[in-house]
């Protein structure tokens, strides 16, 4: 169907239009080169092309028509392709879209490589690589769509290559393949070759290359040695790219046709054997290649996800693992099956990005190879609604396009781009929903030495939020937790100095034993008559004696750790008579007493902590619904169709994730996991309510599973329950950090005010309910 | 036909009997929220899978039971015969379960009552007395009553196979 109408010109009143204004305007033209070859400039039009045409979306008949021309200006050579001026007979293209796509002057310095795509049947096409360099920053916004066309069309590139120069992918770019209606490919490559440096490429007879024998980033490429990666796969449903895969086979047959172009540049056999083992170089222009093809097929298929992200029949992303990412390989192997479901999933609308650039991210660090790049589009009044920032070490640090930003449609880009040529592109309006972020790449744990840069000479924390930034990021080395989870809580406070430090640890020590000895005066012929008392004391043994037995801290039988804990809980039920002792509170404690060691500080780190979890245990259980509430409108906010999900399968009381909230991933993670995880929220970095995202992040990690396999609410708890210990807390953390930040003030809304964390709002009797057991 | 009935039964096991769970779960930790564990048990010559519903002990989690109760298929009213409140605590656990859980038919719905840890001090130490709790089921509609010990296993299996059977008469023929 598809294939018909590629090939059906025949009604095509445009095409016929154009042929008229075509050869008018070829006159034009010659007259205009007869008048400029004698200007100082010495302008001149060495080569045009009528009805080359760009497709934005995947129907021929939507094509944009255009002129192509090769000019020379000095020494320069000059590439413009301006589409016809009249209005299209098919109302799907505005003036605008023709606009989006004129090429306007781009020197052939800026371009890398030239494919050629001359099938036997179908129309000739080239694919006009451009490298990196000067203009980058004009292209980045085009390069963000195409990085998305990518994931759709072609992911197995991210997928199944074990190293691709992802660089390139960020700092060239390929315009969109234009078609030659009236034929022409070879005489526009011959033109090129008798002005500019050109050869072919060994490694695909259908690859011209360009200028980039002298780059050196280049040289750096060539000299990784990268393995030679898979072909890219050619999608079905494309034609374009079905075609392609033709190339390709070309590309591993023998090297024919080389003569016509190469014979013509004499250095080009030395430089040959050189060039020979370098398939990096190869695979980017590929890869570059592949984003060609964003056009308004890309934009529409993205705002439909975007719009009605659900039933749409749109096939969800096969994230498929790529085992060479260890930064972010997003889904443990074991239930990578789950991932690939094929039942009809709907797709995760923030994860379409976040995971597409997550998946290049770590391909782009896996390359290693040396590029740095930075731009930042577009700061207008409204703010930054495009940014990037890779630094020279490849770290990538965020990466966001903000929502509700209106398209700026004069921006000093666009002026900077005039003497290389504007290539305008796609409309932001229709990415009101866009929202996209990367979260950044866990940093090592905080030491000691960098510890001490935070602290004056009297040790205080001179920038507090400086240093919750790097714990969040990071976390803290096990040896320094001591001092500085006593400072996260909020026992000491980020202005205290060693000496004040010093003597509150003292005057707390005393305090501590104070109340202790309120319950340790009670003799047994008192206990016997203070049931309340006997009962919590019951319990909290029960408890304590089957916390973390499995770690050597608090293993075997009449522990003195587990005494402890024994202690400072029973301690704190009178410090807290109101609140009592709650199953879960020895879980709370055990990794604070594990850090602290001292009885007295782990009490008072146990309170503070308390101040802010407290409300997790009322009676009526306010704090927990609190937080599963917002927990429900994040998801809705952030994942609608896993929402409408739960919704339909009467999960949105969000009970599968009470243990979760209780006690803060406690049973979840790993115990070194745990104590990471809580430091970084105790940061109160980005949101105080960060473990919402977190579980957000967790879920959405696990939506195609649950949707895919028809969990009901019994299962889904099960499910849930028994991914305790398989939670790549790295990875959940980068995509807390991206959710949050892509929730921004909309998320924020989600979360009622006082909800644990946050203190309550009302600040009369915390814990006033009744408890009649205990 | 038989083989087509559901195989799958919820049974909700409440009470302030503290280990119960244990021999079956095999958990040494406090269940929060809550959480279960399934078991296969073979009853007139057909498999079931009973689903062990274990959830947070302590009465002020007792409201999720809304969540968790439903569906249940049988209601297992556990206590331990050394503590007497844990026994008068059966009254409370069977009309809050009732409450959250609103069956159809409260009044017939299945509950099996079990008296825990027995062999604690060779019995010695035991204080809730068998004619005392028998009374009590009697008049609760005829539960049916056993005296385990988890530790020991002795009459878990027996246990079971009533709750098996209970929760199968709560939905007679059930077609999947």
């Amino acid at each position: 169907m598809q294939e018909a109408e590629l090939h059906d010109l025949s009604d095509d009143a445009d095409y016929a239009a154009s042929q008229q204004e075509g050869s008018a305007s070829m006159m034009r033209c010659y007259s205009s080169k007869l008048s400029t070859s004698s200007e100082t400039e010495g302008a001149e039009i060495v080569y045009l092309k009528d009805n080359v045409a760009i497709h934005p979306t995947q129907y021929a008949s939507e094509r944009i028509s255009g002129r192509l021309k090769l000019i020379k200006q000095g020494s320069t050579l000059f590439m413009t392709w301006i589409p016809y001026k009249r209005q299209s007979t098919n109302a799907k293209l505005s003036e605008k879209d023709r606009n989006l796509y004129t090429i306007r002057a781009v020197p052939f310095a800026d371009v890398r490589s030239i494919r050629r795509h001359t099938p036997a049947l179908g129309w000739q096409y080239i694919i006009v690589v451009l490298s990196s360099g000067r203009n980058r920053k004009l292209y980045t916004v085009f390069s963000w769509l195409v990085v998305y066309q990518v994931e759709q069309m072609t992911f197995d590139v991210a997928c199944s290559t074990s190293t691709y120069d992802v660089q390139n992918c960020f700092s060239g770019l390929a315009f969109p393949p234009l078609y030659f209606y009236n034929g022409g490919v070879r005489e526009f490559l011959t033109t090129i070759k008798q002005h500019v440096f050109l050869v072919r490429s060994v490694e695909d007879t259908n690859v011209f290359l360009l200028n980039d024998f002298q780059n050196p980033l280049q040289r750096t490429l060539s000299s990784l040695e990268l393995p030679r990666a898979v072909s890219i796969p050619s999608m079905p449903s494309t034609p374009v790219l079905a075609r392609e895969s033709t190339s390709h086979e070309n590309q591993e047959r023998t090297d024919v046709g080389i003569s016509d172009v190469s014979a013509s540049i004499p250095q080009y056999n030395g430089r040959r054997r050189q060039k020979f083992h370098d398939p990096a170089r190869d695979i980017s222009i590929q890869v570059l290649e592949k984003f060609s093809f964003v056009t308004k097929f890309a934009r529409e298929t993205t705002s439909q996800l975007f719009r009605e992200s659900h039933s749409n029949g749109f096939r969800p992303l096969e994230r498929r693992k790529s085992n060479q990412s260890d930064d972010y390989s997003h889904k443990p192997s074991d239930d990578a099956e789950g991932v690939a479901v094929q039942s009809p999933v709907a797709p995760d609308p923030v994860e379409v990005y976040v995971c597409s650039l997550c998946q290049l991210i770590a391909l782009c660090n896996n390359a290693s190879a040396h590029l740095s790049m930075e731009s930042v589009l577009g700061h207008g009044p409204t703010g930054t609604w495009f940014s990037t920032s890779i630094p020279g070490n490849l770290m990538p640090t965020s990466i966001l396009v903000e929502q509700k930003v209106p398209y700026r449609e004069h921006n000093r880009d666009g002026e900077a781009a005039t003497n290389v040529g504007t290539f305008e592109l796609i409309s932001y309006k229709e990415f009101d929903k866009l929202s996209l972020v990367w979260g950044k790449p866990r940093q090592p744990p905080l030491g000691l030495e960098e510890w001490a840069t935070f602290l004056d000479s009297e040790g205080r924390v001179v920038d507090s939020k400086a240093l919750r930034k790097r714990i969040f990021y990071g976390g803290i080395e096990h040896k320094l937790r001591k001092e500085v989870w006593a400072i996260l809580l909020g026992y000491h406070t980020y202005e205290s100095t060693y000496a004040e430090r010093k003597h509150q640890r003292s005057i707390k020590k005393i305090e501590y034993e104070t109340i202790k000895s309120q319950w340790q005066s009670i003799s047994p012929a008192q206990a016997k008559r203070f049931t309340k008392f006997r009962e919590r004391k019951g319990l909290i043994e029960k408890d304590v004696v089957r916390t973390d037995k499995s770690l050597s801290f608090y293993d075997g039988d009449d522990n003195p750790n587990v005494n402890l804990l024994r202690d400072i809980l029973l301690t704190y039920s009178f410090y807290n008579f109101d609140l009592g002792y709650c199953q879960g509170m020895s879980d709370l404690l055990s990794p604070i007493l594990f850090v602290m060691e001292d009885e007295s500080e782990s009490f008072w780190c146990f309170v503070a902590l308390m101040e802010c979890l407290g409300p997790n245990f009322n009676r009526d259980q306010s704090g927990l619904h609190s937080q599963l509430f917002a927990l429900s409108k994040l998801v809705e906010l952030l994942d609608n169709p896993l929402h409408n999900y739960f919704k339909q399968n009467d999960c949105l009381n969000y009970f599968f994730c009470f243990r979760w909230m209780l006690i803060q991933f406690k049973r979840e993670l790993e115990y070194e996991k745990t104590m990471r995880l809580w430091e970084v929220l105790w940061t109160h970095y980005l949101s105080e309510h960060i473990h919402l995202y977190v579980s957000v992040a967790i879920l959405k990690r696990y939506r195609g599973k649950i949707i895919g396999e028809q969990m009901d609410f019994d299962t889904l708890l099960r499910f849930i329950n028994e991914l305790s210990g398989r939670i790549d807390l790295d990875a959940t953390l980068r995509d807390a950090e991206a959710l949050c930040i892509c929730a921004g003030e909309k998320g924020a809304d989600c979360i009622p005010p006082g909800t644990p964390p946050s203190l309550p709002v009302d600040n009369g009797l915390l814990y006033s309910q009744q408890d009649e057991v205990l | 036909m038989a083989s087509c009935r559901r195989m799958l039964l919820k049974v909700i096991i409440l009470g302030n009997s503290g280990y119960v769970n244990r021999k079956f779960s095999n958990q040494y930790k406090a269940t929060i929220g809550a959480d279960f564990l399934t078991k296969e048990v073979q009853y007139e010559d057909r498999l079931f899978t009973l689903q062990i519903w274990d959830t947070a002990g302590q009465e002020r989690f007792q409201s999720l039971g809304v969540a968790f109760y439903r569906g249940a298929d049988c209601c297992v009213l556990v206590y331990d015969v050394n503590v007497m409140k844990s026994f008068d605590n059966l009254n409370n656990w069977r009309e809050e379960f009732l409450i959250q859980a609103s069956p159809s038919d409260p009044e017939n719905f299945p509950f099996v009552v079990l008296g825990n840890k027995v062999d604690v001090d060779g019995g010695n130490s035991r204080v809730v007395s068998e004619k005392k709790v028998k009374a009590w089921c009697a008049s609760k509609g005829n539960i049916p009553y056993f005296e385990t010990s988890a530790k020991e296993g002795f009459n878990v299996d027996a246990a079971f196979e009533c709750i098996t059977k209970n929760a199968l008469k709560n939905e007679p023929e059930e077609e999947m």
